[in-house]
């Protein structure tokens, strides 16, 4: 039985990736046996997908660099409905297997992209950015560490002008720093083995995190026939629109294209742009806002509480609140000074009672999260800007006269 | 009328099940049933009487004992489709159409036998032996047949029921249950209530669940009603029929259950003969029969017309080819590891698998699963899977065209000949046999359209002949209804059963035999 929520979800993805989707769609059986298939089939959809023809921008820095950023686009050939399998553990060391079928019949959203990105880079920025729209949209929270987002690589190589080379699938990728080397390095490897005169074997390889290299995968299936046929259980997927709504049906039964496109929320590029527009910070500091998780709304509290200019603001929370959290591990929730926190030292400085060299000694006490407030430290460890000319006249005076006496 | 007797308090629900129950026994040769599920029945016969007590029966069915094929998920007891991948099996859960009829009340007596996997014509082919037709123990049978020289067994010339429900078949047959499931994927329902002379309707595709319904073709399965009469086979229907959310392919349309009326005037209808239901084949009694029902309906002031099918010759090929296909793709979840029969096997998993599925499937499931594959080959795909199903859309047409011009029912055989001895019957090998029987039935599997088989006749042996009404999409109301008339002017006997009664002396056979 076709899960209602899987549909929804399929939709609102292919529409935040400017797909068309097929009002109607097909369901198939893809025939093969393996242990964590307990049906001896997966339902996918290998016919007509829900969604086709999308396409995802992602933006790239040149050189390292913060200041200089590219957009770039990669294709999505399509995005199809299938069911999960179950879990295989292979225990080497008593040869056997065991098979957790829990996650088996779950639904799945299968997003294909074209082959248009050149490395690793790109490829991580690509699916970083996809990544942000899933979890935007509620469609999952595409954890890779935690197998919520699966993400298997083909990589080919090939002379500019000639056409693509044989490619080779690179599995077990369990984040996107990974995604960027196992890529980097089948391209290295691709190269290598075409230079000694070698040829490419289309082959499955998993990505092997500890040594940093790709290995051929137990051969799973070699040149395998699906048997694919239509699933006979499943009628064909009708999604409608607001035109072709017929108007007898009930809305609880249907799934409305364009209800679902109304309902959409800003995706992360309008939501950078506003970020850019309203606040005056420049286009890769919103990557970076947007990127963290719980960063943008910690930044914008910030903002809220201070008089100090966001453009200022920014800077604080990039250069010395992130630097710091990524130094100890923790994420924006787990940070131990509060945007509140934050912005009450900012004030202090706004208001010139302090200098910036002494709110950097202030917020390095209040990592230690012992509760006191910017206003207690500065006072505790006399911070304050002194004001008064006289006593900054007679403080001089006094350090010239103890240099005259040695 | 049973039912009416319930009510009354003229017989307990737990008499009603004992009786049946002993009556199982005595007729233990016929090989019916595989499971017989006493302790429950008689748990469910005893509350059902507690609600008569109270004045408060849940229904028509309340305390009725019924039969289901085993090919239908039953919680608790066990389930194997007469093969040996499932032996020992017990179901976690109930198919739909069971807990249906358990929420009314019907008291659950066994699970009845069939071919493997509902993979035949005869009932014969499953791990269990093979299913005796009652009506080889009638009188009107022993009365026709040629005496034996001493030496044979008594016993040899039993005659099959047919299949694949023929366990379903036998029990409505010789009163062990009040009605029955089988299911119907080319046949299975009607062939053998034709043989056994009792009423078997195959629904309209999609009016009732399949949910739990061990899968053999899922685009032709449909769960069957076998019943001694056309007024019980709707009441089972009424109970049974609507969307299933567990079951996709169900209509989302309410639906309504109804009570046949008695037609008295069928001026206004319009009857069906396909001329290419005159197959060769066909025995020239069974021709007769099908031509004195057709007068029947002339004299009586319908019209009836000859109509033509021309795709009809090309359904047995076109139904094997997609068959065999879903067979195929069905039987890949039985793989020995989460549940039934695992071979011991401990090399390698496809080892296990492979020894596994050949010592759980017996040679027709197994040939079955092998053409299957090989159509939906990538190499084979267009030219057998996707040519059957255009093949089948003709099929479909054919019907959709006779009926828009006006018919609206079809009059056909329903089997080529009566009952055929078993000793006969296994000379052929199972596709050959199948082929050959299903030949008059699967095209309305193809079309999923709604067809019933009524008892008309004893033939010269003494044996059931029945006949095939082939209805509208959902017109079950018009096409039982006519069934129901048709009934009324056979008249078709009831069997006269001679079985040494389990408890005591010859078996009376006068008591009601339906429940309405």
């Amino acid at each position: 039985v076709l899960n209602r929520r899987c549909v929804e979800a399929a939709v609102m993805t292919g529409l935040a990736l400017n797909c068309s989707i097929n009002k109607k769609s097909l369901f198939d059986r893809k025939h093969y046996f393996y242990a964590d298939l307990p049906a001896g089939y997966q339902i996918t959809q290998q016919r007509v997908p829900i969604a086709v023809n999308g396409s995802l921008s992602y933006s790239l820095c040149i050189d390292n660099k913060m200041s200089q950023m590219v957009t770039k686009t990669v294709r999505i050939k399509q995005i199809q409905l299938e069911q999960d399998s179950g879990k295989s553990l292979h225990d080497d060391t008593r040869s056997q297997t065991l098979v957790d079928l829990n996650r088996a019949g779950v639904g799945l959203m299968e997003v294909v992209m074209e082959p248009d990105m050149c490395c690793g880079e790109e490829a991580a920025a690509a699916v970083r950015e996809l990544q942000l729209i899933l979890q935007t949209l509620g469609s999952s929270q595409a954890v890779m560490a935690e197998g919520q987002l699966r993400v298997d690589a083909n990589v080919s190589v090939h002379h500019p002008g000639e056409p693509y080379g044989v490619r080779t699938e690179v599995k077990n990728i369990n984040s996107v720093r990974f995604l960027a080397k196992a890529v980097d390095y089948e391209i290295q490897r691709q190269i290598e083995e075409l230079e000694r005169g070698g040829t490419i074997l289309n082959e499955t390889r998993a990505f092997d995190s500890k040594l940093g290299c790709t290995v051929p995968m137990r051969d799973k299936e070699g040149k395998q026939d699906y048997r694919f046929m239509p699933e006979p259980n499943l009628p064909p997927l009708i999604l409608y629109d607001a035109k072709s709504l017929p108007a007898n049906l009930n809305h609880q039964q249907v799934v409305n294209i364009d209800w679902i496109h109304e309902r959409l929320p800003d995706l992360p590029s309008v939501k950078r742009g506003k970020l850019v527009e309203r606040y005056g910070i420049l286009p890769e500091h919103s990557f970076t806002l947007l990127n963290e998780d719980g960063l943008t709304e910690f930044f914008e509290n910030v903002v809220k509480q201070t008089q100090m200019k966001p453009k200022k603001v920014i800077g604080w929370i990039l250069n010395e609140l992130l630097s710091y959290l990524r130094q100890h591990s923790l994420t924006v929730k787990e940070s131990p000074v509060s945007s509140f926190l934050l912005a009450d030292l900012l004030n202090l400085l706004e208001k010139k009672e302090i200098s910036s060299t002494a709110a950097k000694q202030v917020l390095a006490e209040l990592w230690k999260g012992e509760g006191k407030t910017p206003l207690e430290i500065v006072t505790e460890k006399k911070l304050e800007l002194i004001q008064d000319q006289k006593e900054l006249e007679q403080i001089c005076q006094a350090v010239i006269d103890g240099q005259e006496n040695e | 009328q049973v039912s009416a007797a319930l009510r009354e308090g003229r017989v307990t629900p737990t008499e009603l099940c004992q009786r049946c129950l002993s009556l199982i026994k005595s007729t233990k040769f016929l090989n019916a049933y595989i499971t017989v599920a006493e302790e429950t029945a008689l748990k469910q016969a005893g509350e059902s009487e507690k609600r008569y007590r109270r004045g408060q029966p849940l229904g028509v069915l309340d305390g009725i004992p019924i039969a289901v094929k085993d090919n239908f998920n039953t919680a608790g007891i066990e389930t194997t489709c007469a093969s040996n991948m499932l032996k020992g099996y017990i179901s976690p859960y109930n198919a739909t159409v069971v807990q249906k009829l358990l929420d009314q009340g019907a008291v659950l007596l066994g699970k009845t036998n069939l071919d493997e996997f509902a993979m035949g014509s005869g009932s014969t082919d499953g791990v269990f032996g093979p299913v005796r037709n009652p009506w080889s123990y009638s009188r009107q049978f022993k009365e026709k047949s040629v005496p034996k020289s001493h030496s044979e067994d008594e016993d040899s010339n039993w005659v099959i029921t047919g299949g694949s429900s023929g366990g379903s078949a036998a029990a409505v047959s010789s009163f062990t249950c009040f009605a029955a499931l089988g299911s119907d994927t080319g046949g299975s329902t009607r062939n053998p209530a034709a043989h056994c002379g009792v009423v078997g309707l195959k629904p309209t595709y999609g009016l009732i669940s399949r949910h739990g319904l061990i899968p053999l073709v899922n685009s032709m399965d449909v769960p069957g009603i076998l019943t001694r009469c056309v007024d019980d086979a709707a009441v089972l229907l009424g109970s049974l029929a609507g969307h299933d959310p567990k079951d996709s392919t169900t209509i989302q349309d309410n639906f309504k259950p109804f009570e046949l009326p008695d037609l008295t005037d069928i001026s206004k209808l319009s009857i069906g003969i396909p001329k290419e239901y005159h197959a060769p084949g066909l025995s020239s009694e069974i021709l007769a029969l099908w031509s004195k029902a057709s007068d029947l309906f002339k004299n009586a002031g319908a019209k009836v017309i000859e109509v033509s099918l021309p795709h009809t010759r090309y359904s047995i090929v076109c139904y094997h080819v997609l068959c065999t296909a879903e067979v195929a793709s069905n039987m890949a979840r039985f793989d020995g590891l989460e549940y039934g029969h695992r071979s011991d096997t401990n090399k390698s998993t496809e080892s296990m698998y492979a020894a596994t599925r050949r010592e759980g499937f017996n040679d027709v499931v197994r040939g079955r699963i092998l053409s299957g594959n090989y159509f939906l080959l990538k190499q084979n795909y267009e030219n057998y899977f996707v040519k059957a199903q255009k093949v089948r859309r003709l099929i479909a047409n054919d019907f959709v065209k006779v009926f828009g011009s006006g018919v609206d029912v079809l009059l056909t055989p329903t089997t080529l000949s009566d009952a055929v001895p078993y000793m006969e019957f296994i000379k052929e090998d199972n596709r050959t046999r199948s082929a050959q029987d299903d030949i008059l039935t699967q095209a309305a599997n193809m079309a999923g359209l709604p067809a019933v088989n009524v008892p008309s006749g004893l033939s010269e042996r003494g044996l059931p002949i029945g006949l095939q009404f082939i209805g509208q999409s959902f017109q079950e109301k018009q096409l039982l209804t006519v069934a129901k008339w048709f009934e009324k002017q056979v008249k078709f006997p009831m069997i006269q059963l001679e079985v040494k009664r389990h408890d005591h002396g010859a078996f009376q056979h006068q008591k009601s035999a339906s429940f309405s």
